[in-house]
Parts: C-alpha cells; structure tokens; sequence
C-alpha cells in the first residue's frame, strides 16, 4: 500500500490537480459488461508529465478520455482542479474542455479544409477575443512548435510530424492546465518521434503543463516523469511488474 | 445564427466538396426557378381575379356566353345602361382576339368609342402614355393605343403597323395602366372595328358594355338591375363586377394556374430533399472531424448550427440564382396567360424575389436541422473508435 501512494502520488502541497477516486468505465454488450476501467485511484499533481504503458485493450485511451472530459464516467469520482467534471452538463463541460485541456492524438486529426493557421486558431474562436489578439496567439504556439514558417500550408501538404506539431499547438494556443496525447508519436518515425517528444518536455518544463500521454514505446515513455502501468483497467504497480521481468523468480500458482 | 468568425469554416467545408456543392446548388437554382415561375402566376392570377374593396366596374355581357367572338350585344343597349340609377358611365366595347384559346402570346383589341376614351374623364385619363398620344389616336381612324405589355412583347414603335388576325392598325401610342388588362390589349376605335371584324356583327354590335358604378356597395344591385332590364329581350344580358368575370371566363387559365400551385411545393419539396441529402452526405463524411471540434471545446449546439448554416447557405445561394433567373425571364419576356380576350399578367414584383430568398433559406434551414441535432448529439470518444 505504501508503494501505490508514493508511486501515484507526489507529495506537493495543495490537494493533486487530477484525482481519480474508484473510477470505472463500463460498457454492456447484451449480457456481457465490459469493464475498460476498474475503480481505479489515480493523483496527478500539477507540473506532471505522467506516461501511461500497457497492453492494448487495457483502458489506457478510456482512462485518457475520461480525464480529457471527452467521455464519461460510469462510477466513482474524477476532480479535476476542484471541479467534479462528472456532474458538468452536456455543453459546460464542453466549454470546461475550451479552457482546461489540450488533446493531442494520435493520427493528428487536423481539420483537412483548414490551413495549419486556421486549424490552430480554432479553439481561439470560442473565447470572446479581438481577431489581433487571435493572431497574437496563434503565431506564439505556432513559433513554439517550430512551425511559423507553415501558415498556409495545408495538413495535406505537411509531413506527419508537421502535422503533429500543429496539433500540439492547436493543443497549446488556449493556454490549457493539462494537454494528453493518446500515443502522440505512434505514427512517426523515430526522428520525428524524438521531436515531439523534446517538444513534451519543453511544456511541461518550461511552460509548467500537466501531460498525461499514452504510449507503446519505451523510449518515449522514457521522456516523462513517472510511467504508469495499466492492465485490464487496473493500475499495475512497479514492483509486480518488475517481479514479472525477473526470470529467475518462479511464478505462483 | 452563427458568429461571422465561423463564416469562413462554413464556407470551407462547402468548398470542400466543390461539386456536389455546385450539383446540389444547381438543383435548388433550378427548383427555385419552377417555384417562383409558378408564384408569378399565382400573383398574376390574384392580381386579375381578385376583388378589390374599391372597385366599381361592371362587366355586360351577352347571357351565357364567355368567348368574345359569342357574345354579340346591340350597341344602343347603352342608353339604357347609362339611364340605370347608380351608374355613371356605360361604354359600350368591341372585343377581337386573334386567338380564342388560352395562350401566352395573344393580341386582343378593344374597340370602343372615340368619346370614351379621350376627353377629360376618358379611360385614357388613368393612363400614362409612354410614348406617342392620344391626339394621335383621335385623328386616325386605324390607330391602336397598345398596352405596355403587348407593345413589349410584339417590339411595336410609335408609327408602326402591324396586322393581328387580318386588322390592320398603326401604333399612335404606348400605354401604362393599373389595370391588369390594359397592359395587354390595342385599344381601337370602335367603329373601326366593328367595319374590319367583318363576321363579328358589323356595325351596331358589341361585345360587351363596361360600366362603371357611383359606389362600390351598390355594384350587386347595378348588375341585377341591368340584367332585368335587358331580360325580355332577344339579347339578354349577364351583368358581373369585372374580377368576378375575369374569374369566370378565364377559369380554365385559373383552373391551371391554381393547379401550379401544388407544382410549387413539389419544388419546395425537391429543394428540401436535395439539400437534406448534401447535409447528410456531407455530415457522414466529417462524424470524426465533428468530434475533434467537440474535443476542443466546440458544444453541440455549435456544431449544429454550423451545419443548419451550411444548409441555410446552400439554400440562399441557389435560391438567389433560381429566383433571379425566373425574375428575368419573366421581366424581359413580357409575358401574359390569356384567354377569351382576358389576360392575365405574369409579373415579376420585389415582393416575390425577397420571399423567395426567405423561403430558400428557410428550407436550407429546414434541411440541416435533423442532421445537424444528430451531429451534436454523438458521444465522441465513440466517434474516435469507429474508423
Ligand atoms: N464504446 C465502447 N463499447 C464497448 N467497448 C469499448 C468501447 N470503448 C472501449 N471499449 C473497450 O474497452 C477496452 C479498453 O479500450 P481502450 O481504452 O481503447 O484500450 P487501450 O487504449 O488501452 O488500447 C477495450 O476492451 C475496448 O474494446
Ligand atoms: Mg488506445
């Protein structure tokens, strides 16, 4: 038990900007539940940058949603920043997600008909702002990416870690508390992968961003602070993991 | 509906898919053109046929009849007429059309007396000539002044002679009238016409007697009393307020035209169903691209309206060319549904050009709405796991 409250939590003062408490995600199939997440306790204090690992199928994604406020829970209690974001309506929590995440995915999902410009300035169309401050902000995300020499460039006519970069800053531009990457650099070659992930490091370092990213690979998981293991919607903890590895320590029965 | 901010997504996404965008836009144009030919005639039909509160014209004509070339009335009925309390005038007409049926292009003279129409209190007093003169018209036996649209449509000139069913006349003016009728029609002189109809009746006979009444609440009991008064007679008489009789004699056109009506909201109907299955085509197309704009922040109802404004957009647009293209055509064809010598004006007003819009942008509206609910209804961590 003291292993699980030092691996999932960090001492900081204050209460954790992300709390999970008992969250569980079901889905019925006709007679069968199916249970991604398990009642699962999970902290994340601001400033994190926390990997999550595990097989596929093992609720990482859901766990991701959740938090990204793009899906609901079935039980249990998610506060996020003091607000239970399980109780918020339909359309406030679509405009809690406009100010407090940035998502990242996988395949980027770049408004196609819009140029990188655009597609960056579109979070910025729902806040109440002047069309220069727009410009202001979307031409600062987009020079933190490394991408200001792209505005009116298509995604179509982007490589794929172009198009990532745009998506990160379409994630960055409202100045969000957390961004999450549902495996953000599962598409990209190596390169490109690093890049993102140097990138990463930078908001949460120097911007002071929470980031939560779900990856298969080692190497990028290496990046973050802290890795989390999931398997069948339950967190694994370290030393079962390591346990497993060891070949010479001979499984029970 | 929607901020101008988001205009240029919207527009985006319609040019997007470049040509079912101009397909379907083609389509509505289209629909729109059928929609607003066929509220020209409805207008056309209400504007001729359509009693108003003031009006005071009487129609005689022969019992029983309703083709002009029929109904034949001896002239000197007129006196009588005039002598019948509560009428102020009696002018006794000659009608030749050169084409009985219901036609587009028919050219209908009227002759009536040289008195009549001149003068001070003449009919030609309520019109405004557009060129030429009356002056003219009263020097020349074979004169015709021709309404504006008649005139139009044949291209007659001041000074001009043209032959319609083997009369001859020159053009001594061009008019503007109120009236639906006289827009259409040559006003001869009547002598003149009764001489060159020839098998008509010749001298001495008319068509019918337009008469006109001192008060509007009186025109019932003028007609009955003209009606008794000819009802001994060989020729008895059939009295009715003149939209009444355009009404009756022109009910085939009626008929037709109040029939078009339902070929207008087939139209609205093919509108409603062409733009629906843009939208619904087109939201398909974008379940995914909806759900990132859920993800970051959008709300449904946002999305929704983005797409009621894609459909609205769709609808304005080709509305605006159907309804500009019907507009023209009718403007600059002139044309005129006539029947029996009676005429009824195609005309192309402001009023239907702003209810077309309204009601293309209304059905655009219409056709995006269930679409649009659906699409902000999804539950987007499900729309990212279907591919
Ligand atoms: N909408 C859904 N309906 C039914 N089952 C679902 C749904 N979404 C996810 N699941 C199931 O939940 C489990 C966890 O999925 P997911 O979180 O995507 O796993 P991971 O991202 O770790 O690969 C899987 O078994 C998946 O099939
Ligand atoms: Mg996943």
């Amino acid at each position: 038990m003291t292993t699980n409250h030092t691996n999932h939590r960090t001492n900081s003062s204050g209460p954790p900007l992300i709390q999970c408490r008992r969250l569980t995600k079901t889905y019925k199939k006709g007679d069968n539940t199916i249970t991604p997440l398990q009642e699962l306790d999970l902290d994340v204090p601001t400033g994190d940058f926390l990997a999550l690992m595990g097989p596929s199928g093992s609720g990482k994604t859901t766990l991701l949603n959740l938090i990204a406020g793009i899906d609901r829970p079935s039980g249990g209690n998610l506060i996020i920043g003091g607000t239970d974001i399980s109780t918020l309506s339909r359309s406030k929590l679509a405009d809690w997600r406009s100010v407090n995440v940035g998502y990242v995915f996988q395949l980027y999902n770049l408004v196609p008909v819009l140029t990188a410009y655009e597609n960056v300035e579109l979070p910025l169309l729902l806040h109440s702002m002047s069309a220069k401050d727009r410009h202001e902000k979307v031409q600062t995300a987009m020079q933190l990416v490394g991408i200001a020499d792209r505005h009116d460039h298509y995604p179509r006519q982007l490589s794929g870690g172009q198009e990532q970069r745009v998506a990160i800053a379409r994630a960055i531009v409202t100045d969000p508390t957390i961004i999450v990457g549902d495996e953000p650099t599962g598409d990209l070659d190596q390169e490109s992968a690093q890049a993102i992930m140097d990138l990463m490091v930078q908001l949460c370092e120097d911007l002071g961003k929470t980031l939560i990213i779900v990856t298969h690979d080692a190497k990028s998981a290496a990046y973050a602070k802290r890795t989390l293991h999931l398997e069948k919607g339950r967190l694994i903890e370290a030393a079962v993991l390591a346990a497993r590895r060891a070949p010479l320590v001979p499984q029970e029965a | 509906m929607i901020a101008p901010k988001f205009m240029p997504v919207v527009f985006k996404q319609l040019w997007r898919h470049r040509v079912r965008s101009v397909l379907t836009l083609s389509g509505v144009a289209i629909a729109m053109f059928l929609f607003i030919a066929v509220q020209t005639l409805q207008e056309g039909v209400r504007r001729s046929t359509q009693a108003a509160a003031g009006d005071t014209t009487l129609v005689v004509y022969r019992e029983n009849r309703f083709c002009p070339a029929a109904s034949r009335l001896p002239q000197f009925y007129v006196d009588r007429i005039e002598k019948i309390p509560g009428v102020v005038s009696a002018v006794p007409v000659k009608i030749v059309v050169n084409n009985c049926r219901a036609s587009l292009d028919v050219v209908t003279f009227r002759g009536v007396p040289r008195e009549n129409l001149g003068g001070p209190n003449g009919w030609a007093s309520k019109w405004q000539l557009i060129s030429g003169s009356v002056a003219e018209w009263e020097k020349r036996s074979d004169s015709a002044l021709v309404g504006e649209t008649l005139a139009a449509r044949r291209g007659f000139q001041v000074g001009q002679s043209f032959d319609a069913s083997g009369i001859t006349v020159t053009v001594a003016g061009i008019i503007r009238s109120p009236e639906a009728q006289d827009q259409n029609v040559a006003y001869v002189h009547l002598d003149f016409l009764q001489q060159a109809a020839g098998k008509g009746g010749g001298l001495g006979s008319v068509t019918q007697f337009t008469v006109r009444v001192d008060d509007p609440a009186k025109m019932e009991a003028v007609a009955e009393a003209i009606d008794a008064e000819f009802r001994a007679e060989a020729d008895p008489t059939m009295t009715s307020p003149e939209k009444a009789f355009v009404a009756q004699a022109g009910a085939d056109i009626v008929e037709i035209v109040k029939f078009t009506q339902w070929l207008g909201w087939g139209c609205l109907a093919a509108v409603l169903a062409l733009v629906a299955n843009a939208i619904v085509l087109s939201v398909q197309d974008r379940i995914k691209e909806h759900a990132v704009l859920q993800t970051l922040g959008f709300r449904s109802s946002l999305i929704a309206r983005l797409i009621v404004s894609e459909g609205m957009l769709i609808g304005v647009l080709g509305g605006a060319i159907g309804t500009g293209i019907a507009l023209s055509v009718v403007h600059f064809g002139n044309f005129s549904l006539s029947q029996e010598g009676l005429s009824i004006g195609v005309s192309a007003s402001w009023s239907v050009l702003v209810w077309g819009l309204i009601i293309s942008a209304g059905v655009g509206i219409v056709a995006g709405l269930v679409p649009a609910w659906r699409a902000g209804r999804r539950e987007i961590a499900s729309c990212f796991r279907a591919v």
